[in-house]
């Protein structure tokens, strides 16, 4: 056989095109499930000693987050971090908890804590308090453990303690790293000040921290009748803290970061759990990277490190609108200076019942798809109707018992303030249930047991849906080599039950694809087939796949941009 | 090597770098360890965060507002009211953790010039007091005045210029820390007055020494003050919300005694915020008296006056001048958001010859529509488009109107 002559450019044409057929071929040769399909754990494999500190600018965060991020046109990307069932597994910036394990009022009344709390006895100041809104200090307690002391404002006594309290306890259980916090006292006739202790001063400098800095800060803070003043104490992190994360990209000098922060399902959902606390302060230096030693290598764990701005315990009393508007949106900012503010925004009239403990939190007007954060993310902007799903599914499993639990760790002196809390957060709860439960085709907990696919409507199951429904279920073979589908049936039911055609594949390591959609006459989105896959090993049919929107098609939330 | 085995190996490495995840999946048996081999291929590219240009720009800037980096600050209070557009610049030391000296100047487009240095103390006596010591120079070179009284003309106007070393200083204590506010202050000034040094015609074309009182003259005077006020506002520089009443009586004795007298004014102002502050009437009221020592004269250039972008806004600066004063000020602000406030205003005024005449009757009124662009507790820039009888006032101003 012999080959014409060809010029070297055509050589290399041909040679691409090769290239690109083995390319594909390589590509295409990659599984669509692998044996240890779907994971529960993301790895991190690589050392990450040598990552760097940094923060970014608040001023810079800002403005790029509200006047180029909040123009920004969602990706339609799927959530990258995801295992082959649609779901997070653990990492090191989330922990499967509620949704995946029963968790016990009591369990969410410890949330993060694993240690010992402060001793309050005797409490050594060392510096300022560096972050948050509200006045404090960093200090060791009696045993020589570090915290950071945070007192409410004479406005909110016992509120900006309280909500962090609370907040620190439902973020956990939501998944997300938590600071351990305790409501703890701080009694001033027994504190002292580190002599080493310093404070950054107007001209720059760092001087001896003095007692009358200690008075300036407690003159702002509401105080108790005996002279002590309520503080939640927050422990130091363990590890070598490496300031913020972003809610976009990943870290450059993080081996183990290779997923797009944006595309972080987690991240998204806050949208979501930020809704429904009212978590408005999304700024990135309310977050915490720390490297931590684990497993004998370094790695970098991602806190929400501040959750105190939530059940609109604000920074100061007069802040209507937060949770309602960015800082700045220019749609209302035109409505109220062309109308000369007689066209009213929701914040102006919705009817707040407040308490001294308890901030602007209500949820008879609140609409979770019309919530605003002070300043938006792309990982906000890119969430998806599937991401939101995801988190209502987690808002959804906090019963009403696991709510009150969450709320009384804030030891209101009030009972009522206390109900009133958790009322507000039930009602919050299940307004953010009935708005995305039903916003896309709510199938989950699929099983197959070889004649029958069984599952549950949870819009249905939460009460967020109504009226007939009937299930088509699109049936076929399924290469897991090549990722090509053979029709073999289509079955139907008016339940959550639906039969298997017969021939189905049975030898262990064969594959089923199941397309389900869901036809209802109130809810044209559960036409969209969720996508199930199942494998059959030697035991039974195991569920390895489920994808329920595809990526770039999802519709995302339409309003609040 | 054949040609065609030449090719096919090139097309292979091609095939393998264009498409390295494809390589290594191919071995990788697990999930995980596609992942893990997704880390190690960035773990050989790990570099450390590299922030933009703009984001080092912001950053410096933000070190230098926050973490007391900044010396460098604009200066733009003109010698006189009236001076036209002004440019100026000043530089910040700490000499301490809080005390401050600030060295400044300015120059405006008629030719005023101002120069002067500032000692600040801002946390005396355990945060309960400030005290402020300042030296310096100014020269306005053409101030207007109209004539004396309310019913002055336009076509009146006239010019003067003065030179003026001066120093003060001025104690602020605040016994409660809040609301409570006590001033004291002594300033020498030595005011030597001329003919305007502009093109508006000189007031010592119009008046003589015998007609107006001051003109000419070179009067040095040590001008004590002592003030009582109460400030329940979140802040000066801007507020949606409270208020403030002060009453300050100043003395001036001239060393020759030919133009000593006596100055009380009386301030109110109040801020009723409505639909959670998306609106604020905001009211301002001042009035001020004088009264002249026996046997001596208030000099025309000392009188209180009306007129320009703190109270009048829709007339000239210093367009009415008398012994007496009354200003009422309201303003409707609507927040656009929360950086930015529209407001729509009306001023009125009045001066009179004697205490008894301030009344409603004749006042000098405007009224108008404006931009704030603020902060949480300033206001570095106003815009007021006014309108009065006299014509239309385009103001900007650096800070709140009161």
């Amino acid at each position: 056989m012999s080959i014409p002559r060809l010029s070297v450019a055509a050589r290399v044409v041909v040679a691409l095109v090769v290239a690109g057929v083995a390319g594909s071929i390589a590509s295409a040769q990659r599984p669509r499930f692998y044996p240890d399909d779907p994971i529960r754990q993301e790895p991190a494999s690589r050392d990450a000693a040598k990552a760097q500190p940094y923060n970014r600018p608040d001023l810079y965060e800002m403005f790029d987050n509200l006047l180029v991020t909040a123009r920004r046109q969602p990706s339609g990307r799927r959530a990258g971090n995801l295992n082959t069932i649609d779901e997070v597994p653990d990492s090191s910036w989330f922990t499967n908890r509620i949704g995946t394990a029963p968790i016990t009022p009591e369990a969410i009344a410890r949330g993060p804590v694993v240690g010992p709390p402060p001793d309050p006895s005797k409490w050594v100041l060392i510096r300022e308090k560096t972050s948050g809104a509200h006045p404090g200090f960093t200090a060791r307690d009696a045993r020589g453990e570090t915290f950071f002391l945070e007192f409410d404002p004479p406005a909110f006594p016992g509120g900006a303690t309280g909500v962090v309290a609370i907040a620190t306890k439902i973020f956990w259980a939501l998944g997300y790293n938590q600071v351990e916090s305790y409501l703890t006292t701080f009694d001033p006739r027994t504190a002292s000040i580190d002599p080493k202790a310093t404070l950054r001063r107007p001209s720059g400098a760092r001087t001896p921290f003095a007692q009358d800095d200690i008075d300036a800060i407690l003159e702002r803070v509401a105080s108790n009748p005996d002279g002590t003043y309520r503080v939640v104490a927050g422990r130091l992190l363990p590890g070598k803290i490496l300031g913020e994360f972003r809610y976009e990209g990943t870290r450059p000098d993080d081996p183990n970061d290779v997923v797009p922060h944006e595309r972080r399902r987690e991240l998204r959902a806050l949208r979501v759990f930020g809704a429904w606390t009212n978590l408005t302060d999304w700024k990135a230096a309310n977050t915490l990277d720390v490297l931590i030693e684990e497993n004998g290598r370094s790695v970098i764990r991602h806190y929400l490190q501040d959750v105190g701005s939530t059940f609109g315990m604000n920074n100061e009393q007069h802040e209507w609108d937060l949770g309602w508007e960015y800082f700045y949106q220019g749609g209302p900012t035109l409505k109220r200076l062309f109308s000369l503010g007689f066209a009213l925004s929701p914040w102006q009239t919705v009817n707040y019942v407040e308490y001294p403990s308890v901030g602007k939190f209500e949820g008879t007007v609140f609409d979770p798809r019309r919530w605003h954060p002070q300043t938006p993310t792309v990982a906000y902007m890119d969430m998806r109707d599937d991401d939101a799903f995801w988190a209502a599914r987690r808002v959804a499993a906090f019963s009403d018992e696991l709510i009150r639990a969450a709320v009384h760790v804030a030891e209101f002196s009030d009972p009522a303030a206390e109900k009133h809390l958790a009322d507000v957060l039930i009602q919050r709860r299940d307004k953010i249930v009935r708005t995305y439960l039903p916003a896309v085709n709510p199938i989950v907990d699929p099983r197959f047991d070889g004649t029958t696919l069984t599952f549950e409507n949870a819009a249905l199951a939460a009460k967020a849906a109504s009226g007939a429904v009937s299930y088509t279920a699109e049936w076929a073979r399924f290469d897991n080599a090549t990722g090509e589908e053979a029709i073999i049936a289509t079955t139907q039911s008016a339940t959550t039950s639906l039969a298997a055609p017969p021939a189905l594949p049975s030898a262990p390591g064969s594959f089923v694809a199941v397309h389900v959609s869901a036809e209802s006459t109130e809810h044209p989105a559960w036409r969209q087939p969720v996508r199930l896959h199942f494998r059959r090993d030697a035991t039974g049919w195991t569920l390895v796949g489920l994808e329920r929107l595809p990526d770039r098609a999802a519709g995302s939330p339409s309003a609040g941009r | 090597m054949t040609s065609i085995d030449r090719i096919l190996t090139v097309a292979l490495l091609a095939a393998g770098l264009a498409s390295p995840s494809a390589g290594q999946d191919s071995q990788a048996a697990t999930r995980a360890a596609v992942i893990e081999q997704e880390q190690q291929a960035k773990e050989a590219a790990l570099r450390p965060y590299a922030p933009s240009p703009s984001e080092r720009f912001v950053e410096k800037a933000q070190d230098l507002l926050v973490d007391g980096g900044l010396h460098w600050h604009p200066y733009l209070d003109p010698a006189a009211t009236g001076a036209g557009l002004t440019i100026g610049v000043g530089y910040m030391q700490h000499v301490s953790a809080y005390n401050l000296i600030d060295v400044r100047g300015n120059y405006s487009l008629n030719g005023s010039k101002r120069a002067e240095a500032e000692f600040t103390a801002p946390r005396l006596f355990k945060r309960r007091a400030k005290l402020s010591v300042l030296g310096g120079w100014r020269e306005a070179a053409e101030v207007g005045f109209y004539g004396l009284g309310n019913d002055s003309s336009e076509d009146d106007e006239t010019a003067f210029s003065f030179e003026q070393p001066y120093a003060r200083a001025v104690l602020t204590v605040t016994p409660t820390r809040q609301f409570l506010e006590l001033g004291g202050s002594v300033e020498w000034a030595q005011w030597k007055v001329g003919r305007g040094k502009g093109d508006e015609r000189s007031i010592a074309t119009r008046y003589t020494p015998a007609t107006l009182a001051g003109i000419g003259a070179t009067v040095d005077y040590l001008h004590s003050q002592a003030s009582v006020a109460l400030d329940y506002r979140p802040s000066p520089g801007y507020s949606r919300r409270g208020g403030y009443l002060g009453v300050t009586a100043h003395d001036f004795v001239d060393r020759d005694g030919e133009f000593g007298f006596r100055e009380v004014d009386y301030e109110v102002t109040q801020h009723l915020p409505i639909l959670r502050e998306a609106w604020v009437i905001s009211l301002h009221g001042l009035a001020t008296t004088t009264h002249s020592k026996s046997g001596e004269r208030i000099p025309f250039f000392m009188l209180p006056a009306l007129g320009g972008g703190s109270n009048l806004r829709g007339y000239g600066a210093l367009r009415f001048r008398d012994r007496n004063r009354l200003l009422l000020q309201a303003e409707w602000r609507i927040m656009a958001n929360r950086y930015m406030d529209t407001a729509v205003f009306y001023d009125a005024g009045k001066v009179a010859a004697r205490a008894a005449q301030l009344d409603f009757d004749g006042m000098r009124s405007d009224y108008g529509v404006g931009f704030r662009f603020h902060g949480p507790f300033f206001t570095p820039l106003r815009v007021d488009l006014a309108k009065s009888r006299e014509g239309l006032s385009l103001v900007l101003a650096t800070a709140a109107v009161f």
